[in-house]
């Protein structure tokens, strides 16, 4: 143990004495860890911690799969009750939606993010609000009295943090609301809420909408096989409970909820985590390069050691001891970098990344980063410990016997070094090149609506103060006559969804003449609710028919438009306005849907989507629509400056009526490409350090080298070398290197990039070009590292140089 | 009595070519306990290569070398370096201290490499430096003594985890006079004492101080051997 400490306290001398290369080594090694410890706190928070519930691996989220689709939809209230009365797999079942409510009779109304539940919600959870209490088990029967959990951070802001506000009223959608709990600072689930008002469901009359998701807590021991069986024979339930022979194509999912929530960013997760492990691999082989080159000044140091009696294992323990002093240097100042890390990270995280809110550096990044400094210190200085150790006595210790020339194993070790960062540098290169490439193709979709001089706005009107459709269609009219006339208004129009990323509603459809075969699932379409002008508010081209004009209101024959896609994909020989639909919830006593017209194809799914059916419908047809709607104002100037006009007339109408989600068409764009951006950013700063580094690391092997042989050189020179051949000479060694790594990263990143494909939109995941020019760039970029030694070289004076021998 | 070194036909070569350089050239020498003795000869005879073939450092001869009875040539690496720590101190020309630690620690290595707990090195070192009269350098760094001080120190390395030999390349080879004259007036001390010392040197005057010369050339002993 005290030679132990002997050999630490003789590592930190050392270190304290060199203080330059002290500092370059541990600035690497901060920057390969600070950056995994980041990463990995991210990972950490989403897929690896449990969810902050009691007993979080009984959770389930049930779904619709509906099989042709290939992914999972909401459910119905009429499916939840039925699950809810018969299902024994489960303890509890709640039904949740989302929803943005506006709370009024506070200083300013605002909009507030909802989730509604049903009573078991909570107990689910297992998690107790710090104040009052959650819900009763009979407060979500219809005609129960209406109450609300609210969130910590609602009772801060508007009920002043009051301990006594158990029992106060809030003012939801005009509806009045008592509050029996305040849950605790920090809860979430999916994402953060203000409120969670009771839901109250009145029995079904029809198996649609379809709006609810449905949270349950496994009863102990229900394995997978088991609630698989139950669901199938749910599906059997609900079929003969709400019978539609052609709607065979259906299933009820169930998913554990961490899966639900985190799955679909675990392929970006790991990608980035992947990047961000080969940058601290080349960093801890820069630091290992430089261990080598030290390795020269020690080899005395190490022979007398030896001569003295050492053992081999003696000497690479107190080289390693040092390796990792130097790791723990490193690894507390990555900590430090980490920190400032994580901040960066969620101030540029566009809001995609689930569970962001919980990344923190804690119990278990703190282990992961101190054995991450360990392991970089294995790694770093484990191959130059058994180079150097390996002392040569005779020719170090006789007088006059200093090795003239570095031992041949260290330096195939260097080489071997610099050929590994060079492959690992490629394939980050690589991966951040078909990222951009990705990201470009991404930018340059249509996304069929003019998003240039457009104004979004999001309304919500309250049921209680517009009871009905025809109330809410009314103040519809109002609005758009009122917006219509705003000087620097072109056009103006309502919708449930908005493009690129807002669509609400996906429907089943039949055409006429086009029967779907018994046992086939129905075709679906994205469904959107749209006012009059709506096309030429969006900037929507009108390929066939005619625009959606006050004539098709709730007295009207039913119409729709549908878009280029459907047309062709369904009326592919003829003209398809004129003819029939049925789109919904429909039923064979339902009237046939006429089509006026047809539109250009947009993106309503976000921008990676491929092109699907649309069918827009009069909002002022439908017999069932609620909820939020967006008004779209295409304006002749900057549609910014029309906010405050468009404020003043919606409260004009209605003074409590907050607007929420102002964006400029522009906005909706970049916010589409939020993500994508975020990740390109990310590899793309992760990949130029590893170039950076990797162009570091060859620069001081060829630099090293390149003084070791200044005898030879001087030698050359004499005997008739000229400075091209003593460039040539140089360049070369360094390029052999450079080309080695090269042909290795590439085939390291064909392997590799294959597991990108999750991520990439519009490139292959070995697009050939991206592959040469990043090769061609990593080639270049080396050979400017080596051009300098080699151009110093060509300096060497050979009368000095062999004077010195 | 048994000798305490015995080497019969040392040979050292290097291929080169179709043929072979040597180096040594069977030699064959016996060194008894106690005794004090000189190598001798021109730059390149083998001096310091014998040296250090004796010091457990070049394990590449033919030849049997045989120490305390026992033949290092037939021992596995493992134990070579048993035997060299056990029974030998070795003493450099270019002294070979240590730059980063201090008089006191440069003292205090050997002895950590012979498992030797830490309050008896406290001892041991202690009586090092007190023996040689350097209390009151232990806490000074190598580059801040002078090149005698420098050898001093190495041979009080060389002796302090008791050897049964010491072997000294060229002692005072980097020394003026009056400092090399005090190094070999300590070894004469340490050979009163009962320690083997065996030195190459260039110095017929350093030579006087030992009982037996032996030379070398090309590799050759010719004069002086067994």
């Amino acid at each position: 143990m005290d030679t132990l400490i002997q050999d630490l306290r003789y590592g930190i001398r050392t270190l304290l004495k060199n203080p330059g290369f002290a500092a370059v080594a541990a600035i690497t090694l901060a920057v390969g860890i600070g950056a995994n410890t980041a990463i990995f706190s991210v990972v950490n928070a989403t897929l690896l911690r449990p969810l902050p519930y009691a007993e979080p691996d009984r959770l389930s989220v049930v779904t619709i799969d509906r099989l042709e689709q290939g992914r999972r939809f909401t459910v119905s209230k009429a499916d939840f009750l039925i699950l809810k009365e018969e299902m024994r797999s489960f303890e509890k079942l709640a039904a949740v939606t989302t929803d943005r409510l506006n709370l009024t009779g506070v200083e300013e109304p605002q909009r507030v993010a909802a989730m509604w539940v049903t009573a078991d919600f909570f107990s689910i959870l297992g998690v107790p609000p710090a104040l009052g209490r959650g819900f009763a088990a009979d407060e979500d029967r219809p005609g129960k009295p209406a109450v609300a959990v609210v969130s910590h951070g609602l009772w801060q802001r508007h009920l002043s943090a009051d301990p006594g506000a158990i029992g106060r009223s809030i003012t939801l959608n005009d509806q009045t609301y008592t509050v029996v709990g305040v849950m605790p600072k920090g809860f979430t689930f999916l994402r953060d809420f203000d409120v969670w008002p009771i839901l109250q469901l009145t029995p079904p009359t029809k198996r649609p909408p379809f709006f609810y998701r449905i949270l349950g807590r496994l009863k102990p021991g229900v394995g997978e096989p088991q609630l698989r069986a139950e669901l199938a024979a749910m599906h059997g339930r609900v079929e003969s409970a709400w019978p539609d022979p052609q709607k065979t194509g259906w299933a009820f999912e169930a998913e554990p909820l961490k899966e639900f929530i985190t799955g679909g960013a675990r392929p970006a997760l790991l990608v980035l985590w992947a990047a961000v492990g080969c940058v601290l691999l080349i960093a801890t082989a820069n630091v290992a390069n430089l261990l080598l080159s030290r390795a020269a000044t020690r080899e005395r140091e190490i022979a007398v050691r030896a001569a003295l009696g050492a053992s081999r294992l003696r000497l690479v323990r107190q080289l390693l001891t040092e390796s990792l002093v130097l790791a723990v240097v490193g690894g507390g100042l990555g900590l430090v970098l980490a920190l400032w890390g994580i901040d960066l990270l969620s101030a540029l995280e566009p809001g995609n990344l689930p569970r962001m809110s919980e990344v923190r550096i804690d119990q278990g990044v703190l282990v992961f980063s101190s054995l991450l400094s360990l392991a970089s210190g294995v790694l770093f200085g484990l191959a130059p410990a058994l180079q150097v150790s390996r002392a040569r006595l005779n020719e170090t210790l006789k007088e006059g016997g200093r090795a003239a020339t570095e031992a041949r194993g260290r330096r195939r070790l260097r080489g071997v070094l610099v050929i590994g960062q060079m492959a690992l540098a490629l394939m980050l290169l690589v991966a951040a090149g078909l990222m951009v490439k990705s990201f470009i193709r991404l930018q340059q979709v249509d996304p069929g609506f003019e998003s240039r001089d457009l104004l979004t706005v999001q309304l919500s009107l309250s049921k209680a103060r517009y009871p009905d459709p025809q109330q809410q269609a009314a103040f519809y009219r109002l609005l758009l006559e009122r917006a219509r006339s705003l000087p620097g208004v072109q056009a103006a129009s309502m919708s449930d969804s908005i493009p690129p990323e807002r669509l609400e509603i996906l429907e089943v459809f039949e055409v006429e003449g086009q029967p779907v075969p018994a046992g086939q699932s129905r075709p679906m379409a994205e469904e959107v609710l749209i006012g009059t002008d709506y096309f030429r508010a969006l900037g929507i081209p009108l390929l066939k028919g005619r625009p959606p004009g006050p004539q098709d209101n709730a007295d009207a024959p039913p119409v729709a438009w549908i878009n280029e896609t459907m047309s062709h994909r369904y009326f592919p020989d003829g003209d398809a306005v004129g003819k029939h639909i049925h789109a919904g919830g429909f039923g064979p006593e339902d009237p046939w849907i006429t089509i006026a017209g047809v539109a250009g194809d947009v993106k309503y799914n976000g921008l990676m989507a491929e092109r699907a059916p649309t069918i827009y419908v009069p909002y002022e047809q439908q017999v069932f629509w609620e909820g939020e709607m967006h008004l779209a104002v295409r304006a002749s100037t900057d549609p910014g400056s029309l906010v405050a006009a468009v404020r003043r007339e919606v409260q004009a109408l209605d003074p409590g009526l907050p607007l929420a989600a102002v964006k400029t068409g522009d906005q909706l764009l970049a916010s589409a490409v939020g993500r994508p951006r975020f990740q390109t950013m990310l590899i793309g700063v992760f990949a130029l350090s590893a170039l950076l580094l990797a162009a570091v690391g060859i620069y001081g092997v060829i630099s090293y080298s390149t003084a070791q042989r200044t005898h030879e050189i001087g030698l050359r020179m004499a005997l008739g070398a000229r400075s091209r051949d003593v460039l040539r000479l140089v360049l070369g060694q360094g390029m052999r290197l450079a080309l080695a790594g090269t042909v290795l990263g590439l085939v390291g990143a064909l392997f590799l990039t294959r597991l990108m494909k999750g991520v990439l939109f519009g490139v292959s995941a070995t697009d050939p070009l991206t592959f040469a020019l990043i090769a061609l760039l990593l080639a270049a970029v080396a050979f400017l590292a080596c051009y300098v030694p080699a151009r110093r070289a060509t300096r060497v004076d050979p009368m000095v140089a062999l004077r010195c021998e | 009595m048994e000798p305490l070194i015995r080497l019969v036909d040392i040979e050292k070569s290097f291929a080169h070519g179709p043929g072979r350089t040597f180096v040594l050239r069977r030699i064959s020498l016996d060194i008894q306990e106690g005794d004090f003795v000189s190598i001798m000869g021109p730059s390149g005879a083998g001096k310091s290569t014998l040296l250090h073939i004796m010091g457990m450092h070049d394990s590449a001869f033919a030849g049997e070398y045989h120490l305390m009875g026992e033949p290092v040539h037939d021992r596995p690496p493992k134990r070579r370096a048993e035997l060299g720590k056990e029974y030998i101190g070795f003493v450099f020309q270019s002294y070979h201290l240590l730059d980063d630690m201090t008089v006191y620690e440069n003292l205090e290595v050997p002895l950590t490499y012979r498992n030797i707990r830490r309050s008896e090195r406290q001892g041991m070192v202690a009586d090092v430096l007190d023996r040689f009269h350097i209390v009151g350098k232990k806490d000074l760094y190598p580059n801040q003594l002078s090149g005698g001080q420098q050898q001093l120190v190495a041979v009080a390395r060389a002796v302090i985890a008791r050897p049964k030999v010491i072997l000294a390349d060229e002692p005072t080879g980097n020394l003026h006079s009056s400092q090399g004259k005090e190094i070999m007036d300590l070894f004469k001390t340490l050979n009163d004492q009962g320690t083997t010392i065996v030195q190459v040197t260039h110095s017929d005057v350093n030579a006087t101080y030992g009982r037996r010369i032996v030379k070398l050339s090309d590799g050759w002993i010719v004069d002086g051997d067994r």
